[in-house]
């Protein structure tokens, strides 16, 4: 079963803790607000400018998509304190979502596992709400995300969400693009716009929310890099997650840009379980110390193959 | 007992919740078994975050 040390999983063990120590995007600590604040109604959403960037540029990146006709969206995780809320990540919809171009539903599968990566690092981040786009000029939402979100919001830490609607409308530009704020509650950056809103339950409408911005990260970035695998091993990984209590995510360098990396610590000092998700496929490595060896499991759904993997290491502990 | 000394993270996560105790009355979790730090409750569980995921609508 063991095939050895290779020069490959050296260097895989090498990028994983380059990762591990950061560069900014999956890893690293981050020193978040430490002091919560009684929730009052929202009166702000604050974003992080990384996090305005990932939603303009993304957006703009669907419309020129073969499927840019189609509405788009995202989850938004962050800190709900106070009179606002502090949106620190960025779900995408998924490449999987189910959208045309009068509706879109997320792939809340690999959102699910986004969150739990994403939360590995501050279990304060909660759901704080959503935002999505119209193919038209509705800077509101429509009626029929009334209906969806006003039952949706009791989900919520304080029982009110944010919602961000995103529309194309925008003045055409002349000049270097720059992000403007026509409104408090809506941002321009060239003809996109997004317009911020609140709902608490029992509302019987959106209220527009103004929006800042502040300096700071979207801590699920680099996840978006490998969210077609994220996408492809979801269902899989959620069970893993919910059956083992020691699962961790990381993005590592792949042999075709980012991979996926999940490890699970074993009973024995300094010993792991690692697995190496590229591709759409999946390379198991036994870790023990500073050394990985390759692993051979038989093909399958993934939380099999980890399975069938634990027994065979522990047939030879 | 494990007496090794915290790392950063443990750190500032223990810094910030005894300020949260002094200044917000917030409470500090403690593990039963050992006494050890065990987090705020600020912490938010795995569940309630994916189940509002989970059941986000169809949006129009």
């Amino acid at each position: 079963m063991f095939q050895g040390l290779t020069g490959h999983a050296r260097r895989l063990l090498r990028s994983m803790r380059r990762s591990l120590l950061g560069d900014g995007r999956a890893a690293g600590p981050t020193c978040l607000p430490h002091l919560p604040q009684p929730l009052k109604r929202l009166s702000r959403v604050v974003l992080t400018d990384e996090v305005d960037r990932t939603l303009f540029r993304e957006y703009a990146s669907h419309r020129m998509s073969a499927r840019g006709a189609e509405e788009i969206g995202w989850v938004l995780l962050g800190i709900r304190e106070g009179d606002h809320g502090l949106v620190l990540a960025t779900l995408p919809a998924g490449a999987q979502r189910n959208a045309g171009v009068a509706h879109v539903e997320f792939n809340s599968s690999a959102q699910a596992l986004g969150s739990r990566i994403v939360r590995q690092r501050d279990k304060r981040l909660t759901t704080l709400g959503v935002v999505h786009t119209h193919p038209g000029s509705l800077r509101h939402p429509s009626d029929g995300d009334f209906e969806g979100d006003s039952a949706w919001v009791s989900n919520l830490r304080g029982g009110e969400g944010i919602f961000g609607i995103g529309t194309a409308d925008g003045p055409e530009g002349n000049g270097v693009l720059i992000g403007r704020q026509p409104q408090a509650h809506i941002q321009a950056f060239g003809r996109l716009l997004l317009s911020w809103y609140a709902l608490a339950e029992g509302d019987r409408q959106y209220r527009p929310l103004n929006v800042e911005l502040t300096l700071g990260p979207d801590l699920a970035l680099g996840l978006h890099d490998v969210w077609r695998t994220v996408e492809a091993f979801a269902e899989p990984l959620e069970r893993l997650c919910r059956q083992q209590a020691a699962v961790t995510f990381d993005i590592v360098p792949g042999s075709q840009g980012a991979a996926f990396a999940v490890c699970m610590k074993l009973a024995e000092p300094d010993t792991a379980l690692r697995i190496i998700v590229e591709s759409g496929e999946a390379a198991f490595y036994w870790q023990r110390g500073q050394e990985m060896f390759a692993i051979d499991v038989p093909a399958g759904p993934l939380d099999r193959s980890v399975y069938l993997a634990l027994a065979e290491l522990a047939e030879k502990a | 007992m494990d007496f090794r000394p915290l790392n950063d993270t443990e750190r500032r996560q223990l810094i910030g919740a005894l300020r949260g105790n002094a200044e917000s009355n917030l409470a500090i979790l403690m593990d039963r078994r050992t006494t050890t730090f065990a987090g705020t409750t600020e912490e938010i569980t795995d569940d309630e975050v994916i189940t509002a995921i989970r059941s986000v609508p169809c949006h129009y």
